[in-house]
């Protein structure tokens, strides 16, 4: 592996983006705009101190006591304030630059027709993948870069130790990494003119990052570590949830945000990684994400962090309730690990024709992904149990909620291997973007199912729930459904969906059987 | 060396080669000639590494492109009718980059900069941008990137497409130094005029398949076993030539008017200078007498409509 600093497409966006005119205009622009904040800041200083000496006057008492404090302290909390600005402002460019820049990498290579060209050249998958995580954002870097000692200067004079500093800044690179290889993997996914696209699922993807701030009050606050504000709100000391201090947990034992951030980012980056190595390189009609051992991998991985990360806290709920919340997200990790594992037409022809000649295996890197969705589905239910038994001291364990979240999870295994093989019909269709409008239709199949159920449900509540159990996967989830008492309607829905997965298998199967054809040739 | 071994893709249900077998050895510079569609990029696009066969194997330089892409990319080069630069580049900082990206060795990169550089006639835009060359520049800024490894198999993917006469003069005599040094070349085009005159092998497919291939002058043997001559006369002697030329077994097709003719003549060069000498002696004032050399796009009509099949 080259050294980054020496890998021709790191060299070719430093080349580009920062042109000595550039450089010394951004340069130029950042201490001026730093000037700027730091104007800004003593102003909001100067107002605090002045209404106190005010107050101090008027009311004297404790206002003088503060007043005197501020004087004395004044200084250093303008700094300080300075500081927390010039982080949060670098936290928002690496971060929010690193994911933009990076989301439009690829996609902007197939546009402008080059990325065959990169294709060709002798630099590996990794090799282009760190050339273009560090190179497509360097202008963010360079900016950055120039912020960073006016930052220093400041947090130092603002009482910041060298620690925290440190930590500030390892987190912020670490989720700028971490933001920019989502990026790169949402850009490897997107065809030629689909930038739109892109952006729209790189600003979906960075409010999701955002967003999981909000964990930090949940069962599994130590997700909140992978939004770039939590740690550095925890290494600035900034309260959230009405000023409870609020620590991850791994295993059930405290841990810094700094480590958390390192643990999530690192380890959800790998996978990020691994997905982009195997694929960077691949035309893209040959793109799978994952081979079908890592996605079982990838699913039990997911699972485990649930399972890692949880803390009852102040909420101390029911076991039944994590196992249905687990159900729930598998629900969620059953599908994108199906659609990462869809068999591209051609794969998908040559198993068949094995099949056929009785040397195609189920369990088949280019077979149908059913079987793998089932062991991942197993896998998933066998750390359930771990999960659940691990947990029994903090949760009110029940033996039944193992059984109940049994039937849950095979009702939605079999949902889900009904719309992933859906998709993989889809894909065999010369439908444009097939996988797109796969998904659209199973939208419209659930959108329907739900104004079904609700008319059903006007002539009686128990039809109503009979139709939601047999369309969709929701009514296992309603809690009168208990174990070992399952309602038949449950097991008729499982019934009925086999049925349709076995249909969906034979329309397949009839695809596949379909003969290959020669190319009409067109003369000039 | 090229070699395809049953190379096969499929695109859903359509075979765009099929179980394609072909051995190009070094040195060789193998035209790929085919109508649109008939599977000539997607072969290129499999010898290059950027598509993966369906079945069946490519190799270049005994190494199997698939299996070690890396390793056989390091020598190929690979052009195609997009010619798509960075354009916020200099020239030379461009082809720096794929210099670096081929691994060419540190040391010697800056004199092969050079003179790559001089090969395509650039060197008074080494440090000039990129989106300010015209566009036959930038044509011949990716043909440097082509050939910047010095990679021992040149891949071209109708490179003349776009190009000016003299850009196409220019393309023409660089391919052939790069013969001269032992480079194997696969260039593909439907413009068979492209081909004329430097191609040493050609390969017709059509639909997918290879329908006949290898040096020019077996194909041309096979596909015209008779060779086509033309011959012209002073005087009004038609009647006699139609005469003369009818009656020996060697010939045949013969179309005269009044002062040339064709026919086609099946004998060797010896039989084919006493017909001549036949002619002259029974009083026929020859005026000129030549064989028609057959074009590629001859032998292309020839070979694509199944005449010799």
């Amino acid at each position: 592996m080259l050294k980054f600093w020496r890998n021709p497409e790191f060299v070719r966006h430093l080349r580009a983006e920062l042109r000595p005119a550039r450089v010394i205009t951004v340069a130029f622009v950042i201490f001026f705009l730093c000037a700027l904040i730091g104007l800004a800041c003593w102003a909001e200083r100067q107002t605090e101190l002045e209404n106190a000496i005010r107050y101090a006057h008027q009311y004297d008492g404790k206002w003088s006591a503060y007043s005197e404090n501020l004087q004395h302290d004044n200084v250093r909390l303008t700094w300080l304030l300075l500081a927390k600005w010039l982080l949060g402002l670098q936290a928002g460019l690496l971060t929010f630059w690193s994911l933009f820049s990076c989301a439009q990498s690829v996609t902007g290579e197939r546009d402008r027709k080059t990325w065959d060209f990169q294709r060709t050249t002798s630099l590996t998958s990794a090799e282009l993948l760190v050339g273009k995580l560090l190179g497509e954002p360097v202008l963010a870097y360079f900016a950055s870069l120039c912020v960073l000692p006016v930052a220093l200067v400041a947090g130092f004079l603002g009482g910041i130790t060298v620690r925290s500093l440190a930590a500030a800044y390892l987190s912020i690179l670490v989720t700028a990494l971490f933001l920019g290889l989502g990026g790169l993997w949402i850009s490897t996914l997107l065809e030629t003119r689909s930038r739109g696209v892109g952006l729209i699922g790189a600003l979906a993807f960075y409010g999701f990052v955002i967003g999981t701030f909000g964990f930090a009050t949940s069962w599994f606050p130590g997700l909140a570590a992978f939004s770039p504000l939590t740690g550095v709100y925890s290494i600035l000391e900034i309260r959230f949830d009405n000023g409870r201090e609020v620590t991850p947990m791994l295993f059930g034992h405290e841990m810094p945000w700094l480590v958390m951030t390192l643990l999530l980012c690192g380890s959800f980056g790998f996978w990020f990684a691994l997905m982009l190595v195997r694929n960077l390189k691949r035309d893209y009609e040959d793109i799978r994400l994952l081979s079908r051992w890592q996605a079982v991998g990838c699913a039990a991985f997911l699972n485990f962090v649930f399972y890692a990360l949880f803390t009852s806290g102040v909420h101390n709920p029911q076991s039944g309730e994590l196992a249905t919340f687990m159900v729930a997200i598998n629900g969620i990790i059953l599908f994108a690990i199906g659609l990462a594992t869809l068999t591209p037409h051609e794969r998908l022809k040559i198993w068949w024709r094995e099949r056929i000649a009785g040397t195609g295996a189920l369990f088949s890197e280019n077979g149908l992904p059913w079987p793998w969705l089932a062991l991942s589905a197993l896998v998933a239910y066998a750390l359930m149990v771990w999960g659940l038994l691990a947990w029994r001291l903090s949760l009110d364990f029940h033996v039944r909620s193992l059984g109940m979240a049994a039937v849950q999870l095979l009702i939605v295994l079999v949902f889900i291997t009904r719309d992933v093989l859906f998709i993989q019909w889809s894909t065999l269709t010369r439908l444009r973007q097939p996988i797109v409008k796969g998904v659209l239709f199973l939208c419209l199949y659930y959108g329907a199912a739900g104004v079904f159920t609700a008319l059903a449900a006007v002539s009686s509540e128990a039809t109503g729930q009979i139709a939601m159990r047999l369309l969709t996967p929701v009514g296992v989830f309603d809690p009168v459904v208990e174990w070992p008492h399952v309602p038949a309607s449950v097991y008729g829905g499982l019934a009925v969906q086999i049925g349709l997965i076995a249909a969906i298998i034979v329309m397949i199967a009839n695809r596949l059987a379909r003969p290959t054809l020669a190319p009409v040739a067109s003369g000039d | 060396m090229i070699e395809f071994i049953r190379l096969r893709k499929e695109y859903d249900d359509l075979v765009a080669v099929e179980d394609l077998s072909l051995t190009i050895p070094q040195g060789e510079i193998f035209g790929l000639i085919g109508p649109n569609g008939a599977g000539k990029t997607t072969t290129i696009r499999m010898a290059c590494g950027l598509l993966a066969p369906t079945t069946g194997r490519a190799l270049v330089n005994n190494i199997d492109v698939a299996q070690e892409p890396e390793q056989a990319q390091r020598s190929i080069g690979y052009l195609s009718d997009f010619f798509a630069v960075y354009e916020d580049l200099k020239v030379w900082e461009y082809l720096d980059y794929f210099a670096h990206a081929y691994k060419v060795e540190e040391s010697a990169i800056p004199a092969r900069l050079a003179e790559v550089i001089a090969q395509v006639s650039l060197e008074v835009k080494r440090d000039a941008m990129i989106r300010g060359l015209s566009r036959g520049m930038k044509q011949r800024l990716g043909i440097a990137r082509a050939i910047i490894h010095q990679p021992k198999v040149l891949l071209l993917d109708e490179p003349a497409s776009g190009l000016d006469p003299k850009a196409r003069l220019e393309l023409r005599n660089l391919l052939r130094t790069l013969q001269d040094q032992g480079t194997t070349i696969l260039i593909s085009s439907h413009i068979l005029t492209e081909l004329e005159g430097f191609c040493t092998s050609i390969g017709i497919m059509e639909k997918g398949q290879m329908v006949r291939s290898g040096r020019i002058d077996e194909v041309t043997a096979a596909a015209t076993p008779a060779r086509h001559i033309r011959l012209s006369w002073l005087g009004d002697s038609a009647d006699g030539i139609q005469r003369e030329l009818s009656g020996n077994p060697q010939v045949s097709n013969v179309q005269v008017n009044i002062s040339a003719g064709t026919f086609q003549f099946t004998g060797s060069e010896d039989d084919l200078a006493a017909l001549l000498a036949k002619l002259v002696s029974s009083g026929v004032r020859v005026k000129s007498f030549s064989e028609i050399k057959q074009t590629v796009e001859d032998l292309y009509m020839k070979l694509s409509k199944h005449e010799v099949m």
